[in-house]
C-alpha cells in the first residue's frame, strides 16, 4: 500500500478531504475507534495486520505506508 | 385551551413548559411519587449527587443544552486519564494505556466498518423505507452478528459493545433497530466517544435536576401519583382517569414509554399498539460504589474498565466534580442484567464489591452501595429505552409520532433523532408543543 492510498483510507474514515502525506491521524480527530477501521482497512488490501501500538507510533501516511512496506 | 399530559419525564415536562409557555393551561400526570423518569438523582454523600439514571451528554445535544443554559444548570467534563482496566479472558484484569481494549485492532475494525456500513443504509427519519428495510427488520442483531463476525475478538466485544452503547442483548434488537440507532445517534464514533462525543459531559450535581426545575416553573400544575389508567376521547375533547380523579381537556400529550402507553385504556382503541410482542424493555441495572476518595487515580487508573464477566460489564469514574468522594459507576446490561436484578441484595453488593477489588487491586471497602434496578421499574420498563425487536419498524415505526385523534405522542422513543436519549425526549417535547399549538390554535381562530 502507498502513501495515496493509505491517505485515502484516512479521508473516508475520518470523513474528511483535508488529509495529507503529513496529517497526524489523532490530531485530526481520529480514535482508537476509528484507528481500528484503518488498520482493518489495511489488513484487508495488503494483508498487512498491524496492531494499535503500531499506528500510535506511525500516525501519518508516509509513517503508515513506510511500516506496510517493512511488514509486507 | 387545556392539555392533560401524562408522564413527568422530560419529554412531559418539556411539552408542559412550551405549552404554559404560550398560554395553554395544563395539567400533568405524573405516576411516581418523584418527577423525572429515567433521569434520577442518588445523594451519595451530603450534597454529592450522582446519577441513577440518565448521565452523560455531548455537544451535538443542542436542544438539551440549551434547556441546561435556561435553567441555569452546568455541565463538567469526564475527562478521563490515566490507564484503562480490561478483563477480557479469564484474567482478573490487565492494565492499558487508553481505552482501546486488548483485542485485535484490525477483528475490532471490521466490526466497526460493518456496523458503519448499517448506519449509512438507513432512512434515519423513516427506517422502514430504507432500503433492504424488510429483511433488516426480520433479522436480530445476534443472526447479523453470526453472518458476519468472524473473529472470535468481534464476537467477544460485539455483545459488550451493544449492552454499553444501548443495554440490549443482540437477540432483542432487530438490525434495522440497531442500524437506526447509529444512525439517530450520529454514528458509531459519537456515540461511543467520551471526548468529542456522546458521553463529553455530565450534568454537574446531577441530571435529575433538569426535570425537578422544570416541575418547580410548572407548579402545583403537575400532580404526582397519578398513574393514568384510561383516555376517552369524543367530539370535543379528552377525559383523562387517573388514580384520584379525571380531567377533561382540548387535547392530551402521552409522554411514556411505549409498552405503558398500551396499559392505558383508550377509547377509541388505537388503530395500532405502541408496542408488539417482540418490543423488549433495554436491561440495565446501574452500580454505584462509594469510597472515601478516587483512589485509583493515584495508581494511574482512571476507573474505566470493560469485562467480558459480570456482573460489571464497565466501569467509569462517576466521581463528583468538589473533589471529594470517589464514586465509581458500574453498568450491568443485557442478558446481565436481568440475571443480576434476580439475586438478592446482599449478593449483590458482594458482587459488586468482589469485581471491583479484583480489577482495582488496593482500593478500600466502598463506604456505600447503591444498586438501581430499572429492569423491575413498574413506571419505565425498559432502560436506557424500548428495544424494537424484529417486524417492530415495519409496524410500528410509521404511526410513531401521529396523533390518535386529540391524544399526541412524545418521549423519547418517539423522536428519531437522538432516540433513546435526553436529547431524543426534550425534542419530543419541543415537537409535541408546537403540533398542539398549531393544530389546536388554528380551530380556535377558524371554528
Ligand atoms: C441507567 C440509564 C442510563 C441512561 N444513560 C443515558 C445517558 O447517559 N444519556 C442520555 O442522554 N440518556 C440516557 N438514558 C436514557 C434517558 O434517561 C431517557 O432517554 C430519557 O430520560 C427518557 O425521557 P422520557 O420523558 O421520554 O421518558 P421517561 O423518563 O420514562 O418519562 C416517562 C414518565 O412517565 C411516567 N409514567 C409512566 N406511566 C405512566 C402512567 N400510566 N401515568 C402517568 N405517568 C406515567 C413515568 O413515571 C415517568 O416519569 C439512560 C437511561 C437509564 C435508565
Amino acid at each position: 500500500m502507498n502513501v495515496n492510498a493509505v491517505s485515502d483510507v484516512f479521508r473516508r474514515v475520518l470523513e474528511n478531504p483535508e488529509v495529507s502525506a503529513d496529517s497526524d491521524f489523532f490530531v485530526m480527530g481520529g480514535d482508537s475507534l476509528l484507528a481500528t477501521r484503518v488498520l482493518s482497512a489495511i489488513a484487508r488490501a495488503s494483508g498487512v495486520e498491524l496492531d494499535f501500538d503500531d499506528f500510535l507510533d506511525a500516525p501519518t501516511p508516509s509513517a503508515l505506508a513506510k511500516k506496510i512496506a517493512s511488514q509486507a | 385551551m387545556s392539555v392533560v399530559v401524562v408522564g413527568a419525564g422530560l419529554a412531559g415536562l418539556t411539552a408542559a413548559a412550551g405549552l404554559a409557555a404560550r398560554g395553554v393551561e395544563v395539567t400533568v400526570f405524573e405516576a411516581r411519587e418523584r418527577v423525572g423518569g429515567r433521569t434520577h438523582g442518588i445523594e451519595v454523600a451530603p450534597g454529592a449527587w450522582v446519577d441513577a439514571g440518565a448521565a452523560y451528554l455531548g455537544d451535538r445535544h443542542t436542544a438539551l443544552t440549551a434547556l441546561l443554559a435556561e435553567l441555569d444548570l452546568k455541565t463538567t467534563p469526564t475527562t478521563m486519564t490515566g490507564a484503562s482496566r480490561f478483563a477480557l479472558g479469564g484474567d482478573d484484569g490487565r492494565t492499558r494505556a487508553g481505552r482501546f481494549p486488548p483485542l485485535s485492532a484490525v477483528a475490532l475494525g471490521e466490526l466497526f466498518d460493518a456496523l458503519d456500513e448499517l448506519d449509512r443504509g438507513v432512512r434515519a427519519e423513516a427506517p422502514w423505507l430504507s432500503a433492504d428495510a424488510a429483511r433488516l427488520d426480520r433479522l436480530t442483531a445476534a443472526e447479523w452478528a453470526r453472518e458476519h463476525l468472524r473473529h472470535p475478538d468481534a464476537r467477544l466485544f460485539f455483545p459488550l459493545f451493544l449492552g454499553e452503547m444501548m443495554a440490549a442483548d443482540p437477540a432483542d434488537v432487530s438490525v434495522l433497530h440497531l442500524a437506526f440507532y447509529l444512525r439517530s445517534g450520529g454514528g458509531i464514533r459519537y456515540l461511543n466517544a467520551f471526548a468529542g462525543g456522546a458521553q463529553e459531559n455530565r450534568i454537574d450535581g446531577g441530571a435529575h435536576q433538569v426535570c425537578r426545575r422544570l416541575a418547580a416553573g410548572l407548579g402545583d400544575r403537575v400532580r404526582l401519583g397519578e398513574p393514568v389508567r384510561a383516555i376517552h376521547q369524543d367530539g370535543d375533547g379528552v377525559t383523562v382517569v387517573a388514580a384520584t380523579g379525571s380531567v377533561r381537556a382540548r387535547a392530551a400529550v402521552v409522554a411514556v414509554p411505549p409498552t405503558l402507553a398500551d396499559t392505558i385504556d383508550h377509547r377509541p382503541g388505537l388503530p395500532v399498539p405502541r408496542s408488539g410482542a417482540r418490543t423488549a424493555p433495554g436491561c440495565a441495572v446501574k452500580v454505584h460504589l462509594v469510597y472515601p476518595a478516587p483512589a485509583w487515580r493515584e495508581q494511574g487508573l482512571s476507573g474505566w474498565s470493560v469485562n467480558a464477566r459480570g456482573p460489571l460489564l464497565s466501569t467509569v469514574d462517576d466521581s463528583p466534580a468538589d473533589g471529594g468522594v470517589g464514586v465509581l459507576t458500574g453498568f450491568v446490561t443485557g442478558r446481565e442484567a436481568h440475571r443480576y436484578a434476580a439475586l438478592p441484595a446482599a449478593e449483590q453488593r458482594e458482587q459488586a464489591f468482589a469485581q471491583a477489588a479484583r480489577l482495582f487491586p488496593g482500593l478500600p471497602e466502598p463506604i456505600g452501595c447503591h444498586v438501581t434496578d430499572w429492569v423491575h421499574e413498574d413506571y419505565s420498563r425498559g432502560c436506557y429505552a424500548a428495544l424494537f425487536g424484529p417486524g417492530d419498524w415495519s409496524r410500528l415505526g410509521p404511526r410513531l409520532a401521529v396523533p390518535h385523534q386529540r391524544v399526541h405522542w412524545a418521549g423519547t422513543e418517539t423522536s428519531t433523532e437522538f432516540f433513546g436519549l435526553m436529547e431524543g425526549a426534550i425534542r419530543s417535547g419541543h415537537r409535541v408543543a408546537a403540533e398542539i399549538n398549531a393544530m389546536y390554535r388554528w380551530r380556535d381562530i377558524h371554528d
